[in-house]
């Protein structure tokens, strides 16, 4: 939102027509790649990434830079080959050189996609059961298709559709939303808003935090923040950004019900007995 | 800075959550949740089609579509020469000669380790090494849970138009093997009156890598039968004997109405969702 | 050569493949005709954020996404010429200069540095030699006589600088080449640049109304969904005893005896019949498959087929793991009674039913043949163009 010609404060409406708390439309699928053992689709407002699951399975050879894992044998660079008793999450990232307006080409070590691996591969490695498989890797291939803003949080999101898919067993949903807040640092403006889900433009001019929870709780299990904030305006866009969380794994999880209930009509799998009305949570 | 993630522990109520998505079965106080989709897990007793990854000094590591790979000891193998014979360093020298990279068994589970992994065996006369015929993966395409329970695994089936007969072997690990039919030692032995030892003659051909001589018409129902297990798996049905075995007849059906008639073999796409739909009894 | 990637079969099923695939007529493991191509799922127009986008899906789950995007640079000029700086790219890729003739004879060439294309793989590195060499037989394909780069001017001091991201979303369990080369088809066919409203020289500038936007492939005028000249498409062909199979499984190419990579384009001289329209003659519209285009090579490379890294089988006669005991064999096994197999097998003998890495390369003709097959007006080549360009671009 420029800041500049700010329309803001006249109709509060955001330059794309929404409101401070309205999330972009989420279209989310999933088995979108037959062949592999878990898959999904998802696009937040233009932000759109595919996201592919591999595993639990045998480790590969250890590998070299370019890609971030976590778990298993801890700490530090080349540790002799995985012995563990958990499983390693790998995570790998290519942001395709057409997703932004500009095309810019993106080498695999670049900085910000080798942090953004990190950052989600110790998220997943925390929520998923991965003492169920020891010895063994998960792989998480993530492509970015088209960027516009929340990208880190879009990632997650595809992740956790796609390990639900991959039948890997998880603590609970890990949904993540981006949130900012109207005024600059510098601005020392006490009536600043707190926004839901930025684009790109938006995080380009305001301080923005991402910022990922578990299921249905409070409980946060991933904060990215990297522009300076004041710190009052912190647990305003901190609340924010939890509750458009919680609005993300509602959505996700109608897409995960939808899917089954496909695979019931279609005969791939058995109903459930026994239950009336029991939610699957 | 600790760099290792911390597990987070499940929060402090009395619901109760699932850890996967997929149907819930209740029966009394026990809920179980069956995911929508997943690898195959081993059990005790299973019979699995596996391929071989890795030899290693006393044992191989075999591939069985789960998330670790199988094992099978040397010792767990029927050597020629007969089961009473004993092993021998020579053996473990020439351990390739018995199972190398690549090569296609059909084992039984014997046991799990602890973490999970199935040791395996082939310590019958219906065990061994996989020759004359083609490989088929259920899991790894599209629909369907992957593994395939039921109660026969293995069956012999007559091909058509001129074909002889066909082996089936349906992995409970979602892998397939089609075959032509080879004369169990029984069968044989019956036939010539021999008076030879019985595991001796199985023994003999167990391992060998080379194929018989299987003529045109028997490759083509062959391809036909991968054919029909395809389908049923892109298309989302079973795959057991009563599906293979009427999806079978099934394709001959149309191939008989088709116009290039019994060289019409390709069960693709439409002609899949075809014969599917026919299977249902749309 | 290029690489292939390793398929894991037992040398008994290599054996049974490549007997299966030697009938006449050969039997594929899925039952498909030789020249039929697997059913594949395509779109595009995916990305609204590039100029133009694909999407293809072949059967056995494997995917791949194209992005193709345009920007404006200002050409690079000779110092001493005041014609545009031209570079003809002949086949065989060596760089030739010759001086460009004067700009109002409309013979001007692009550059091939007008194009820029890279391929991403999941799990390799950018700089892994398979994975530049894929880049290096795409745009080879597209480079190879020029005519593509010179879409691409604007005018004497401006042209477009293409690029073509190329995105394989599944890992690569087969050889990706010939669903990346379909997929760019049928990006480019899709591509738009926006339409110019500068004359001459000038500075360029553009109409900003997407829909006035021409493609880059243009339309035949008569016919909406005929393409004048169609993008280069590279298709992988192999030949195992004779027969000539498209659209090798990754399970057949690892008994083949020989596997190419071939890119074929349109004829532009027939192209050009085209498009003066009252030249056309209607019937070549109405034969086969109902294009009146002559096809042209534009490249051949051999691909190493994973036949050759496979282990041989052994024979029974030196399978020391057999015969021990007095066989009473079943059909046709060769009835060994020996009690201790002491025949060593040679490596160059035949045995049948024992699977053989093919050694040595292809015979001319059989190479021959396979680029007759693929040529032939009507042919498999002629199908895969007319099926891409069936595909709805709008």
């Amino acid at each position: 939102m420029p800041l500049d010609t700010s329309t803001y404060g006249l109709a509060l409406l955001r330059v794309d027509g929404r409101r401070w708390n309205e999330l972009r439309r989420i279209y989310a699928q999933i088995r979108t790649q037959a062949a592999a053992d878990g898959s999904s689709y998802l696009e937040m407002g233009h932000t759109k990434v595919m996201c592919v699951v591999t595993g639990p399975s045998e480790p590969g050879p250890r590998r070299g830079a370019g890609i971030s894992s976590a778990g298993g044998a801890g700490g530090g660079g080349g540790g002799a080959g995985g012995q563990s008793k958990d499983a390693e999450v790998v995570v790998n990232i290519v942001i395709a050189g057409f997703s932004s307006v500009d095309r810019k080409r993106r080498g695999r070590s670049d900085k910000r996609t080798l942090e953004m691996q990190s950052t989600l591969a110790n998220t997943l490695a925390a929520t998923l059961h991965t003492h169920l498989f020891p010895h063994s890797q998960i792989t998480i291939s993530l492509h970015v298709l088209s960027q516009d803003g929340s990208l880190l949080a879009a990632l997650i999101n595809a992740a956790t559709l796609a390990c639900v898919d991959a039948g890997i067993p998880m603590t609970d949903y890990v949904t993540a939303c981006t949130a900012g807040s109207t005024s600059t640092y510098a601005a020392n403006d006490e009536g600043a808003d707190p926004l839901l889900d930025l684009n790109h433009q938006e995080e380009q001019e305001l301080p923005g935090l991402t910022v990922a929870t578990l299921g249905e709780s409070d409980r946060v299990v991933a904060l990215v923040c990297e522009s300076r904030v004041q710190i009052s305006r912190l647990e305003g866009m901190l609340a924010v950004g939890v509750d458009g969380c919680k609005q993300v794994r509602e959505i996700l999880d109608q897409v995960i019900k939808a899917q089954g209930q496909k695979m019931i009509l279609e005969g791939t799998v058995d109903k459930g007995t026994g239950l009336n009305d029991m939610d699957l949570d | 800075m600790d760099a290792r993630p911390r597990h987070l522990h499940p929060p402090h109520t009395t619901a109760i959550t699932s850890s996967l998505a997929g149907i819930t079965t209740r029966t009394n106080k026990l809920i179980s949740v069956r995911p929508l989709r997943a690898r195959y897990t081993p059990e005790v007793g299973d019979l699995v089609v596996g391929r071989i990854l890795e030899v290693q000094a006393k044992r191989w590591r075999v591939d069985v579509g789960s998330v670790q790979l199988a094992a099978l000891p040397l010792s767990a193998i029927n050597l020629p020469g007969g089961i009473l014979r004993k092993r021998t360093e020579t053996d473990e020298l020439q351990i390739r000669t018995f199972f190398a990279e690549g090569d296609l068994l059909v084992a039984e589970v014997q046991q799990l380790f602890g973490d999970g992994a199935a040791v395996l065996h082939t310590r019958s006369l219906k065990y061994g090494k996989l020759r004359n015929g083609v490989f088929v993966a259920v899991s790894g395409m599209g629909g369907g849970g992957g593994v395939v329970r039921s109660r026969r695994q293995v069956w012999t089936m007559e091909g058509a138009n001129n074909a002889g007969k066909m082996d089936v072997i349906l992995g409970v690990n979602g892998y397939v093997w089609i075959s032509k039919h080879v004369e169990t030692p029984k069968e044989v032995e019956q036939k010539h009156m021999g008076i030879t030892n019985l595991e001796e003659n199985v023994s003999a051909t167990v391992y060998s890598s080379q194929n018989d001589a299987i003529d045109g018409d028997t490759m083509r129902e062959i391809a036909r039968l991968r054919g029909v297990v395809t389908a049923l798996v892109e298309n989302g049905c079973r795959v057991d004997e009563d599906m293979v075995v009427r999806g079978y007849q099934e394709a001959v059906e149309m191939a008989m109405l088709s116009e290039s008639g019994q060289e019409d073999i390709y069960l693709g796409g439409e002609r899949g969702e075809q014969l599917a739909a026919a299977l249902r009894g749309n | 050569m290029a690489s292939s990637q390793h398929v894991l079969l037992s040398p008994a099923e290599l054996s049974y493949l490549h007997s299966s695939l030697s009938l006449t007529p050969p039997i594929r493991p899925d039952g498909r005709s030789p020249t039929q191509y697997r059913p594949l799922s395509a779109e595009t127009g995916i990305l609204p954020g590039t100029n133009g986008s694909a999407r293809i899906c072949f059967a056995d789950g494997t995917e791949a996404i194209v992005g193709v995007k345009a920007e404006v640079e200002k050409t690079k000029r000779r110092w001493d010429d005041d014609a545009i700086y031209s570079e003809n790219q002949p086949t065989e890729g060596e760089g030739q200069q010759q001086p460009g003739r004067d700009g109002d004879n409309g013979e001007e060439s692009g550059s091939s540095e007008w194009v820029e294309l890279t391929v991403e793989i999941p799990g390799y590195r950018d700089d892994d030699s398979g994975t530049i060499f894929l880049g290096q037989m795409l745009s080879e394909a597209l480079l190879a006589d020029g005519g593509f780069v010179r879409k691409l001017r604007i005018n004497r001091r401006f042209h477009w600088r293409l690029y073509l991201d190329i995105l394989l979303i599944s890992p690569p369990l087969s050889y990706p080449l010939p669903l990346l080369s379909l997929t760019t088809h049928l990006a480019l066919l899709a591509t738009r640049l926006p339409k110019l409203k500068s004359e001459g020289d000038e500075d360029p500038f553009f109409d900003d109304d997407w829909a006035a936007a021409p493609y880059l492939y243009p339309r035949d005028p008569s016919n909406k969904q005929k393409v004048v000249e169609r993008p280069p498409v590279t298709l992988l062909v192999m030949a195992v005893g004779g027969n000539i199979i498209f659209d090798p499984s990754k399970e057949e190419l690892a008994v083949a005896d020989v596997a190419l990579a071939v890119s074929i384009g349109d004829d532009a001289s027939t192209a050009q019949q085209i498009q003066g329209g009252d030249k056309m003659d209607v019937d070549s519209f109405s034969h086969g498959s109902g294009s009146g285009r002559n096809l042209k090579l534009l490249s051949i490379r051999t691909v190493d087929p994973p036949s050759r890294l496979t282990p041989p089988g052994v024979a029974n006669a030196a399978n020391s793991a057999y015969g021990h005991a007095q066989v009473v064999s079943s059909a046709g096994a060769g009835g060994n009674s020996q009690k201790m197999p002491e025949a060593r097998q040679t490596e160059s003998e035949a045995v049948e039913g024992v699977w053989k890495p093919p050694r040595g390369g292809a015979k001319a003709i059989v190479m021959g043949a396979l680029v007759q097959k693929v040529l032939i007006r009507g042919g498999v080549a002629d199908e895969v163009l007319d099926a891409l360009e069936g595909v709805d671009t709008s």
